[in-house]
């Protein structure tokens, strides 16, 4: 054993802090590292993705299947072809996970002896307990409904998000320890000051759980449902007071989950009617086209009149022609043309044109209100005007996205925890903004391996529109990991220490993109670079890391790797870097006398890792990566091959021949497994 | 006369010069330089004393000028620059005046790579001199001839009288600047010129041509080398090995027909062949002494000295003048 | 830059096996840009003497350390009193690292690892070409920036010699004249007749024949002491 232990210091773990993020984490309002969890799982480490999902975000599954990916909109991929599908990609970690999941569950010990009341178990309400849950707070969540999730499970169909899904985060945060008190509508069932009595501080999480309605004629009386009761009573299977013939008002998600619920309710026909232009309609994009595949059609730039009635039956509506929804400053201001109208012919009318909140809750208590009637705040504290109370989600934000609703609970919950530890509240919330990493530059661009995304698969639209069942069928393993391959892991790339680099250009003439500035020492330009990971091994003065993988890890892990090499062996111990598309091919079986280390590419394999596997006692070594064709990056096969062959000058000295250093440049469709077998055949087996 | 040598002697009197070669043997024992040196007494005006040709280990030059001196045959000593500093230079020329020498050739010397060859070792692991350069010698030896000094200043007491000479490779490249190189050699000081061997004429021409313009042919005199071709291999090997030397594929030739001539007899082969090398040496040597400004010619028959008798017989050359 | 190359390995290991805990020092500056001695090359070599070591049967801790430069003390000042645990130091840095280092470890062996070789520039990725000989009395501005000292053979004054062939000097194929590099670059400046004067013998002595050289900036000593 070294005294220094000098060795252990170059073998030791080394994985920099990203500097940048890229435009994908940058856009989640929670700043999922969603690099690192997309690498994970194309390397088939769905636990570690999982850890990684979870870690900024207590509401995964739910977003795993209904966030509106801000981050696929960003994503860099959209420059070459199409983005990376990181939904999806989430929901298939988070499935594959699931055991693992449920066994980390486990109570929080409660170390403060001060305890926080939620109001609202929404995205908000759920992600601030489960923050304070871990800060070792007691928590209790006062929901209203008879569930927790708020607009999760009693608004967001079923077909979208399952009951099942959703219960993985409810159970997440609960096992905690966090307390809940269901049916419990505050202001009736007990009182704001009740509970301030309670708890030390109190969160108002509620969101905007009431619909808005229109004032115009015919609008009371039934046949007019309000969307959030049409849902409720939908996810609740309540009588919903729904006929055949379905006109849907609106053009948001909102009124596209109506129109797609009540298909699954039974109606005859669904349409749905709005102020906005196809282009103008809120509502994603890909919502309104499933919901067309589902057969619900939409009626653009009409404005409703008058609900038209015949004694209590509801004919229809009276809708008359938008001219424009917004001004010349982009205000909501719609015009009509009076003269063009129209009656679209209906027995029920639902009116999905927004949402509000109840505010009865508040009477009596200091907590005021603004000209607009939102609850009033200060958005460096999260408080509202009441000490002791603070504020999160949709009922101060306004309408906006459930990971949005989460950012606003952790800032809520760390709000609170600085109250509560008499800290200053504006200053501790204060975040360091991170460096963004810029637009893909076009050469780069041209030099990214083309492959198309693979799309989810959806239920036959004809079949799937009559029930409530999930609609995306999602990734199978092997789709899973070509599309998580599609990433191009910016951010997480290689980084320089400027104090080992003495700008011998080696990084320059390697990378394949051009990434490295070069002055008096090397800054490796996060725009560029792609983590091929070639620069790493190449650099004379190990001045290069990765961000987003530790580059010693293969040579701590050797020794173990490798194992124990029986003296009295047959089969020569031959250690093979595999690519990831070949060491997760569980088609193909390799002989045991091989032992796998699986790399994210060839490119990372460095002279370094190769002769530990000799110092460990390996036979021989082998590489099986892809030919050029396949390979996400230009050069790699041709730059390892030197480098294998540098390898082979370097062992032929301890009297080894080169036959114990091989590698296959795997085409589409080759016995990849059967070549690899035979190289490893070819390798004597070194005396003691 | 600066040095009065014989060979001076000969190039005063207007009478084209002759010079051969003698090559020393790796022994101790002085009996082939003396056989060597009746083999070319009275064929030539002097003969050159290779100095470690190649870099390989021989008699010096010096020692084995003194014994073909001895003999009765005029030596052209030869210095390279290879294996000694200006300080052992001028100590080994002082003692080679003091012995007799008059003629002294100042080259470069082939590089010590070159003395690991063929099944010879050598000592291509020597540390090389090259204090001064062939040129610098020759002003060496000119400033203690005509200064009675030496290169650092100091008088000598007797000056060395020495006839300096130098190597020119006319063929060698870059080709255009030969000219202006072997004018430097006799602005330092050369009074006379070996060149290397010649077998394509028309380049020497053409470039004898330009060293009349440069006026140096009538500052020195110009000797053209003869190499004495004995095979048809060893006229190829020329061709691509020797640097600055190109021989005319006529050449190579004829000396190949030679060969064929004797189908599989090997001894008629080696005949035939030398008989025919013989013969392309005395054209060539007759067409060398035609150029302008050529006042010799200078015959290498290299581990072959039995040769040269008939060859200068043959070119009309014989008797050598009496000076 | 210096250039050097690693000695071959079973050279290294007949002077390393006489000992039990060896230190593989590297250097990042001029021998890691030539890729004989940087961190890398360092960790590189520990790795092949170690399994060395397992396959003679010898117990042997050999471990690999780097710091920016070796001909700097302040550089590897702050390691060396976890470098003097060792018996031996493989310093992988170029000759004047190990003698620099072997004046101020004190009892601990040091030797070279690698053979260094000569002052060169980077032709091309890989290529390393020798263009200075450090001769002290630099005459580039007399034969067009190309040294006859470094890159002519003979170290000639007036070349070029009888052995310049097609522009490749006579001892190997692969290396140029110099002089026929000389000449050919004066042609093309117009300052060819520049070489048409005889250059006289050289003063050696500002090179290695002078004796070891040193160098002394005045304002640059004793820093510590100056008052101002």
């Amino acid at each position: 054993m070294s005294e220094v232990e000098a060795e252990e210091k170059n073998n030791e773990v080394c994985v920099p802090e990203k500097t940048h993020f890229p435009p994908c984490r940058d856009a989640c309002p929670v700043n999922t590292d969603i690099q690192s969890y997309v690498w994970l799982i194309g390397e088939g480490r769905y636990e570690e993705a999982l850890d990684v999902i979870r870690s900024v975000n207590p509401i995964a599954s739910a977003c795993s299947l209904i966030c509106h990916h801000p981050c696929e909109q960003q994503c860099r991929r959209c420059d070459v072809d199409q983005p990376v599908s990181i939904r999806p990609l989430k929901r298939f970690a988070l499935e594959q996970a699931t055991e693992y999941r449920r066994k980390k569950r486990r109570a929080v010990p409660k170390t403060r002896d001060k305890s926080i009341a939620v109001i609202g178990s929404g995205p908000s309400g759920l992600t601030a307990a489960n923050d304070l849950a871990d800060l070792g707070y007691g928590v209790t969540i006062y929901e209203k409904n008879p569930d927790l999730g708020g607009m999760l499970s009693s608004a967001i169909p079923t077909y979208r998000l399952s009951r099942e899904a959703l219960k993985e985060d409810i159970d997440d945060v609960l096992s905690k320890g966090v307390e809940s008190v269901t049916d419990c509508n505050i202001g009736h069932d007990i009182t704001l000051e009740e509970l301030k009595e309670k708890h030390d501080a109190v969160l108002i999480a509620v969101g905007l759980a009431e619909s808005r309605s229109l004032p115009i004629p015919g609008v009371e009386g039934p046949g007019v449902l309000l969307a959030i009761p049409f849902l409720f009573n939908a996810a609740y299977n309540k009588p919903t007071g729904m006929g055949k013939n379905v006109l849907v008002i609106g053009g948001g998600n909102v009124a596209v989950d109506v129109a797609r619920t009540a298909l699954r309710l039974g109606a005859d026909k669904v349409e749905m009617v709005c102020l906005e232009s196809e282009e103008e309609m809120p509502a994603w994009d890909w919502e309104v086209e499933e919901a067309d595949d589902e057969g619900v059609k939409v009626h653009h730039r009409w404005g409703p009149k008058a609900v038209r009635r015949d004694g209590d039956s509801v004919k229809g509506l009276d809708v008359v022609k938008v001219t424009s929804v917004f001004d010349e400053n982009g205000r909501f201001s719609p015009s009509f043309d009076e003269e063009n109208k129209q009656l679209m012919e209906a027995d029920t009318i639902i009116i999905t044109i927004g949402q509000m909140s109840n505010y009865d809750f508040l009477k009596g208590s200091n907590v005021e209100r603004d000209e607009r009637g939102l609850i009033k705040w200060d958005r460096e504290t999260q408080m509202s005007t009441e000490r002791g109370i603070f504020v999160s989600g949709e009922v101060v934000t306004g309408p906006g996205s459930a990971i949005a609703a989460a950012a606003s609970g952790h800032r809520s919950a760390r709000a609170i925890h600085l109250y509560l530890e008499g800290q200053d509240i504006a200053q501790g919330l204060h975040a360091v903004e991170k460096a963004r990493i810029d637009k893909l530059p076009q050469d780069v661009a041209e030099k990214v391996h083309r492959v198309s995304r693979n799309e989810t698969e959806l239920l036959d639209p004809k079949t799937r529109c009559r029930e409530f069942v999930q609609i995306e069928i999602g990734y199978d393993e092997l789709t899973a990991l070509k599309e998580a391959r599609r990433c191009r892991s910016c951010g997480g790339g290689a980084i320089v220490d400027q104090n080992k680099c003495m700008a011998c250009l080696t990084c320059l003439r390697v990378c394949p993109y051009d990434a490295p500035v070069v002055t008096n020492v090397s800054y490796i330009s996060p725009d560029r670079c792609q983590a091929c990971g070639l620069c790493a091994p190449e650099c004379p003065g190990r001045a290069i890391s990765m961000f987003g993988y530790d580059i010693n890890s293969i040579r701590r892990e050797m020794p173990s790797t490798v194992g124990k090499a029986e003296p009295s062996r047959k089969d020569p111990v031959v250690v093979a870097f595999m690519c990831s598309r070949y060491a997760l091919d569980k088609t193909v079986s390799i002989p045991a006398n091989i032992r796998k280390v699986q790399v994210h590419c060839a490119s990372r394999i460095d002279i370094l890792d190769i002769l530990k596997a000799f110092e460990s006692g390996a036979d021989g070594i082998s590489v099986v990566m892809c030919d050029s064709e396949g390979c996400r990056h230009p050069g790699v096969a041709g730059i390892v091959a030197k480098r294998l062959k540098q390898a082979q000058g370097l062992i032929g000295p301890l009297g080894i021949g080169s036959e114990a250093i091989s590698y296959i440049r795997a085409a589409e469709g080759q016995d990849w497994g059967k070549s690899l077998t035979e190289s490893a055949s070819k390798v004597s087996v070194r005396n003691k | 006369m600066k040095s009065g040598s014989n060979l001076e002697k000969v190039l005063a009197s207007g009478n084209p010069a002759v010079t051969a070669e003698l090559g020393p043997p790796m022994s101790a024992s002085p009996e082939e330089v003396i056989h060597k040196a009746k083999l070319l007494k009275g064929f030539c005006d002097a003969a050159n004393i290779t100095d470690c040709q190649t870099a390989v280990v021989r008699i010096s030059s010096i020692a084995a000028a003194k014994i073909a001196l001895d003999q009765g045959l005029e030596p052209v000593m030869q210095m390279t620059c290879r294996d000694r500093n200006r300080i052992a230079m001028q100590a080994d020329l002082l003692g080679a005046a003091a012995l007799g020498l008059k003629n002294c050739l100042c080259i470069a010397g082939d590089h010590q790579s070159f003395s690991a060859a063929g099944r010879l070792k050598g000592h291509p692991g020597a540390k090389n001199v090259y204090d001064v350069d062939s040129i610098q010698l020759a002003g060496i030896l000119k400033k203690m001839r005509d200064e009675g000094l030496q290169e650092g200043g100091d008088k000598i007491e007797e000056a060395p009288r020495f006839f300096i000479g130098s190597a020119w490779t006319p063929g060698g490249d870059p080709m255009d600047y030969r000219p202006y190189r072997l004018k430097k050699k006799v602005d330092a000081g050369s009074d006379f010129i070996q060149t290397q061997g010649i077998y394509d004429v028309e380049i020497f021409r053409r470039q004898m041509k330009k060293a009349v313009e440069l006026g140096v042919t009538e500052r020195t005199a110009v000797l053209g080398g003869i190499i004495v071709p004995r095979s048809a291999m060893m006229l190829k090997y020329m061709d691509n090995a020797v640097a600055g030397v190109s021989v005319p594929k006529e050449l190579i030739e004829r000396m190949a027909k030679a060969k064929e001539a004797a189908g599989d007899d090997k001894k008629k082969a080696r005949e035939l062949q030398e008989a025919e090398g013989i013969k392309i040496t005395v054209e060539l040597i007759k067409q060398v002494l035609d150029i302008p400004g050529v006042k010799g010619v200078h015959i290498q028959a290299i581990e072959w000295e039995s040769a040269i008798e008939g060859i200068v017989k043959e070119a009309g050359l014989y008797p050598r003048p009496g000076v | 830059m210096i250039v050097g190359s690693q000695k071959p390995l079973d050279e290294i290991w007949e002077m390393a096996k006489g000992f039990k805990k060896v230190l593989v020092f590297g250097c990042n500056t001029c021998v890691a840009i030539c890729h004989a001695g940087g961190d890398k090359e360092a960790q590189t070599l520990a790795s092949l003497l170690r399994t060395r070591a397992v396959q003679e049967g010898l117990d042997m801790t050999v471990d690999s350390m780097a710091v920016q430069r070796h001909c700097e003390p302040e550089y590897f000042e702050p390691v060396m009193d976890k470098v003097r645990k060792y018996d031996m130091v493989l310093s992988t840095a170029c000759g004047v690292g190990v003698n620099f280092l072997s004046g101020r470890i004190g009892n601990v062996h040091v030797y070279p690892g690698i053979n260094t070789s000569f002052y060169g520039a980077v032709e091309a990725p890989g290529v390393f070409t020798e263009l200075c000989a450090g001769c002290g009395d630099c005459i580039l501005h007399m034969t067009g920036g190309i040294c006859p000292v470094a890159r002519c053979s003979k170290t000639l004054m007036n070349g070029p010699c009888g052995g310049t062939d097609k522009g490749k000097c006579e001892i190997g194929k692969e290396v140029d004249c110099a002089w026929y590099l000389i000449v050919e670059r004066m042609k093309a400046l117009g300052t060819l007749e520049q070489l048409a004067e005889v250059r006289p013998p050289r003063n050696w002595s500002p090179g290695t024949a002078g004796g070891p050289r040193r160098l002394t900036i005045e304002h640059l000593m004793d820093m510590e002491e100056s008052e101002e």
